[in-house]
């Protein structure tokens, strides 16, 4: 027998032992163990003892590299078994010898911080807007008149602008055109921040916190925050509106879902409808949208004979509450770990 | 607005299910809310948006009804000939000011009988939640809810003199209201007035000294248009909202006032008896002509994205009650009906005609072009920060934006300047812009503290508000941290955070001196020579303040200068190969002798070859080295980027760091 043969059976008997070994530790089978130990490492008809016999023919010069072989191979065939034996008896055959782990303790955390479900929401909606090609921009907190209701369409006699119902700063007009300062009620100051700024086409979704006042309860906060999208081009239409918000509602759901639009009014579009989505067979709401009124695209000094455009907003915190099935709209900004801790 | 459905059913043969009638409803703007079994009939709440002031009676929703359904609208004639007694109105009316009043309608009717209304208007009235008074005032209310006109009935035999005035309230007014609670008025406030006095809160709520009761026999009806605002400002700051309010506030039709007037008179006539006067009294103009509305046919494509056929856009503007003056291949010309106010363009009609052909026919598919979009910088550096804080075991925080004014200057590293105000508070006490987020996470450490939570590592990411003059404040980003760990424990956070968006640079501490802050243990930190933030121990005064127990330490970092030095697209440098050597350094120095000042010397004395200059620790022992001594221990890594450092490379090297450090600042080596 040539001395690569005699190394391939070696080769072969551990490749195969290391097999039924591996069989006998998966199945936690003493019984096996003993079959296989048998038949590789018996001492009268075990596979190795039929293989020594081979060392027998091997030529003369080869046999030192051949007998170191062997030895090698008889070697790792017992530490083979034995590992399997400790394996399937839980070491008790080393015992004694080194101290045992009690693997059931708990292991050594290290303490993760937690992203806040409101970020997590609007990260997430950001992210599928992205995908659908609208970039994120925000813009300012406090606004002046202009942004925040005239360029939106919304003329003084207009009850969203009553002084009860939003934040106005006690400060002198800024003396820039603008008018008084006020905390934002809406994010739509942003698009026509970025409107006024930029040509056609827009593509973008402005966020942020927003304010109005509010009697502060399980599910009103004065503070709150919206993500509104903005597209406008030439040929924008009500199906473009309708598909867009398809493809944002199903990347949102995971699944294909179905929505509908409702009349609706808002100042700043028209037409205005309120979208719904299917949702376990029920229509759930999911927020506000329309065609850019042409009063609004006048105002940033787009011409509405030339461009089109769609807008929609949704409310952040009922999509993450509905979400995460937060039930108190207060202990989003309770600060309170042990609700932060859950997300 | 809650609708009877008994009572719609009056205006049209409806002889479809209240559900199919609620679900067409929903989907053409009035959002069905919910119903309710009221005795024999079905109360329906349908939701009714600002701008449709006609759907705020039952006549406006049965026309909505018709135009979806196909049905024709029988509107009641209220003709008052037949009972007319030929006198004239006794009383005259003045207006004083039309753009708040721009039409007044009177009308008298002598010697009724008050009692209890007819069953069916009772039923009616109770079903949307009405209480009935009598038959008079049930008649008002009753017209009121039919087409949205408010109207108030006056006991003309307790009204003095001949004239009824729409005027200004004059300052500190006294009115006593039909609620019995006596209004103090000012000059924003408009009342309608007798000889002696107001008797009436105009558009919001009549008086008690005219009010209808059993002994009345002589009614002056008033039905009047009054201007949203004044109406809107009076009922909301007395608190005092009515069915009337509410209905000026959004508008009501100027040219249905009459037809209201002599609605409600007929109806009192037929169940209080008695008789009109045949004279009324008409103060103010006639509304003026509404001007058409044209809509070319190509904007329905343009807007919607579908095809409308011309008969059909022609069908639903007309069912709709507009006029239709002119049509032709290319467009339509209409006169919007007197109750839509709100359709007065092009694109306000592309609206009707979408709503009502349905806008379920437009198709969910269409074709978005593709368009590139990206991450601003400020989300990546945002993004990469809560990652950071995130694997530090930190939780974001959300907190107000608006603070009481205590907090409101308990730290103001970025502005002195008073904190801005707002005219109305967040929450009670609270009306400060805050300039800081290192209060409002003080405040949250309370809040954990109160439930015995141990570990409050917190963050916000969010703006404050720096006033500038005559201008939008300046708002900026800023990353608020606190936590119960110590003043090094958070720099170094604080070092690891700055490190993960700029391996390579540089952040110093200056000493800084706050209220807030523990006495020497606050420090300004600065990158390239700007402030990138603070950080210090809250001293025990302030915590107090804040009602905590536990040790806190805070720190604010301005986003906008993480920004600047954020390096996005980290690019690879490369390093050496060759094996390091590490030397370390115990040196006596002076206790004002500051770290950063050994390390700076460390790096620039000793070249190239200096990788790292590591700070292990402090040691004092006064008896050997003398007071005013500390001995700091460090390391000083050498490395060369071409070649294996000899022994004899290393030791120049260290021997020109401790000369430099001798002769700056006067450091000698431990023997």
């Amino acid at each position: 027998m040539s001395l690569n043969d005699f190394i391939k059976q070696l080769d072969d008997l551990v490749e195969a032992a290391s097999t039924r070994f591996e069989d006998a530790i998966n199945q936690v089978d003493k019984e096996i163990l003993e079959e296989t130990r048998i038949e590789y490492l018996g001492a009268k008809s075990g596979k190795l003892k039929e293989v020594q016999k081979g060392l027998g023919t091997v030529s003369k010069e080869d046999k030192p590299v051949a007998g170191k072989r062997f030895n090698e191979v008889k070697n790792r065939l017992e530490e083979l078994f034995q590992s399997a034996a400790d394996a399937i008896t839980g070491g008790s055959g080393k015992k004694g010898k080194v101290e045992a782990l009690d693997v059931t303790l708990p292991g050594q955390r290290p303490r993760l911080g937690h992203i806040h479900p409101i970020t997590q929401t609007i990260d997430e909606l950001k992210d599928i807007m992205g995908r659908l090609g609208f970039s994120a921009v925000e813009g300012p907190e406090i606004e002046d008149d202009w942004h925040n209701f005239e360029a939106l369409n919304i003329p003084l006699e207009h009850p969203a602008r009553d002084p009860l119902d939003n934040f106005y700063l006690n400060v002198a007009s800024t003396g820039t055109g603008g008018g008084n300062q006020l905390m934002r009620s809406q994010t739509s100051t942003v698009q026509i921040r970025v409107m006024e700024n930029n040509k056609p086409p827009i593509r973008i979704v402005s966020l942020g916190r927003v304010y109005r006042p509010d009697e502060i309860d399980a599910t009103h906060y004065a503070m709150f925050h919206q993500i509104e999208g903005l597209l406008v081009d030439t040929n924008v239409t009500m199906a473009d509106l309708k598909y867009v918000l398809r493809l944002f509602a199903s990347s949102y759901l995971g699944h294909d879902v179905e929505i509908r639009f409702r009349p609706s009014f808002f100042p700043f579009t028209e037409p205005s409808v309120e979208v719904d989505m299917r949702w376990q067979d029920t229509w759930l709401e999911f927020g506000g949208a329309g065609m850019v009124d042409p009063n609004v695209l006048k105002a940033v000094g787009y011409d509405p004979e030339e461009v089109t455009g769609f807008a929609f907003g949704l409310g952040v915190e009922r999509l993450c509450m509905r979400r995460h099935g937060i039930n108190d709209i207060r202990y989003l900004y309770d600060s309170n770990t042990k609700f932060l801790a859950q997300f | 607005m809650l609708v009877s459905w008994d009572w719609l059913k009056q205006y049209l043969d409806l002889d479809i299910s209240e559900a199919e009638v609620c679900d067409r409803l929903t989907l053409a703007g009035l959002n069905f809310d919910g119903s309710s079994t009221v005795d024999n009939d079905r109360c329906l709440d349908l939701e009714v948006t600002s701008n449709r002031p006609d759907w705020l009676g039952h006549i406006g929703i049965a026309r909505e009804v018709g135009v979806l359904f196909d049905l024709d609208l029988k509107v009641p004639g209220a003709d008052v000939s037949k009972i007319s007694s030929g006198a004239a109105c006794p009383m005259i009316v003045q207006i004083e000011d039309e753009d708040f009043c721009p039409r007044y309608i009177a009308r008298s009717i002598t010697g009724v009988t008050v009692g209890d209304s007819p069953a069916w208007m009772a039923n009616r009235l109770r079903t949307i939640g009405i209480p009935t008074i009598n038959n008079v005032v049930d008649a008002t209310n009753y017209v009121l809810m039919e087409i949205g006109q408010p109207l108030h009935a006056f006991d003309m035999g307790k009204l003095k003199g001949d004239t009824i005035r729409v005027r200004k309230a004059v300052h500190d007014e006294k009115f006593l209201a039909i609620d019995h609670r006596d209004y103090q008025l000012t000059t924003d406030d408009y009342v309608i007035a007798d000889g002696s006095g107001a008797v009436a809160l105009a558009g919001v709520m009549g008086g008690k000294d005219t009010e209808v009761n059993e002994l009345t026999t002589d009614l002056l009806i008033e039905a009047a248009q009054f201007a949203a605002l004044p109406v809107r400002t009076t009922s909301r700051r007395l608190k005092l909202k009515s069915d009337s309010s509410y209905r000026f506030e959004r508008g009501v039709d100027p040219e249905m006032i009459d037809w209201a007037s002599r609605r409600c008179c007929e109806l009192i006539v037929d169940t209080a008896g008695g008789a009109v006067c045949e004279g009324h009294v008409y103060a103010g103009s006639e509304p003026a002509a509404r001007s058409s509305v044209t809509l070319r046919f190509s904007q329905i494509p343009r807007i919607l994205g579908i095809n409308v056929s011309s008969a059909e856009i022609h069908r639903i503007l007309e069912r709709l009650g507009n006029e239709i003056t002119k049509q032709n291949d290319k467009s339509i010309t209409v006169i919007p009906a007197s109750w839509r106010r709100d359709l007065d363009r092009e694109v306000d009609l592309v609206e009707e005609v979408a709503r009502i052909h349905g806008y379920d026919q437009i198709p969910e598919h269409a074709g978005v072009s593709l368009s590139a979009s990206h991450q601003s910088d400020l989300d990546r550096v945002r993004n990469k920060i809560r990652m950071g804080m995130l694997g530090m075991g930190f939780d974001e925080t959300l907190t107000r934006s608006i603070v009481n004014d205590v907090w409101s200057k308990a730290f103001q590293g970025w502005s002195l300047a008073e904190p801005l105000t707002t005219s109305m508070p967040m929450v009670k006490g609270e009306d400060r812009l805050r300039v800081s987020l290192i209060p409002s996470l003080l405040g949250a450490r309370r809040n954990n503290e109160k439930f015995s939570y141990t570990d409050i590592d917190l963050y916000e990411i969010a703006k404050v508000y720096l006033p500038k003059p005559k201008a939008l404040p300046d708002e900026r980003y800023m990353v608020g941290i606190t936590t119960g760990r110590s003043f090094f424990e958070l720099k170094g956070i604080i070092e690891a955070l700055v490190g993960m968006l700029n391996p390579n640079v540089m952040m110093t501490a200056m000493p800084y001196t706050d209220p807030l802050f523990a006495e020497g243990q606050g420090a300004h930190l600065i990158v390239d020579g700007t402030t990138m933030g603070y950080i210090g121990v809250v001293c025990d005064k302030a915590r107090k303040a804040f009602g905590l127990q536990q040790p806190a330490t805070v720190a604010e970092l301005d986003l906008g200068a993480l920004m600047k030095l954020a390096i996005l697209i980290p690019q690879h440098q490369d390093f050496s190969t060759h094996p390091a050597m590490n030397r370390d350094l115990n040196l006596i120095v002076d206790e004002d002798v500051s770290w950063s000042k050994l390390q700076d010397i460390s790096y620039s004395a000793g070249g190239d070859l200096v990788e790292d200059v590591t700070f292990q620790e402090i040691f004092r022992d006064p008896k050997k080295d003398g007071p005013g001594k500390k001995r700091v221990l460090f390391t000083i890594k050498l490395q060369a980027y071409d070649r294996t450092l000899t022994g004899e490379e290393a030791d120049k090297t260290i021997a020109q760091i401790l000369a430099a450090c001798d002769k700056q600042t006067g450091a000698k080596l431990l023997a």
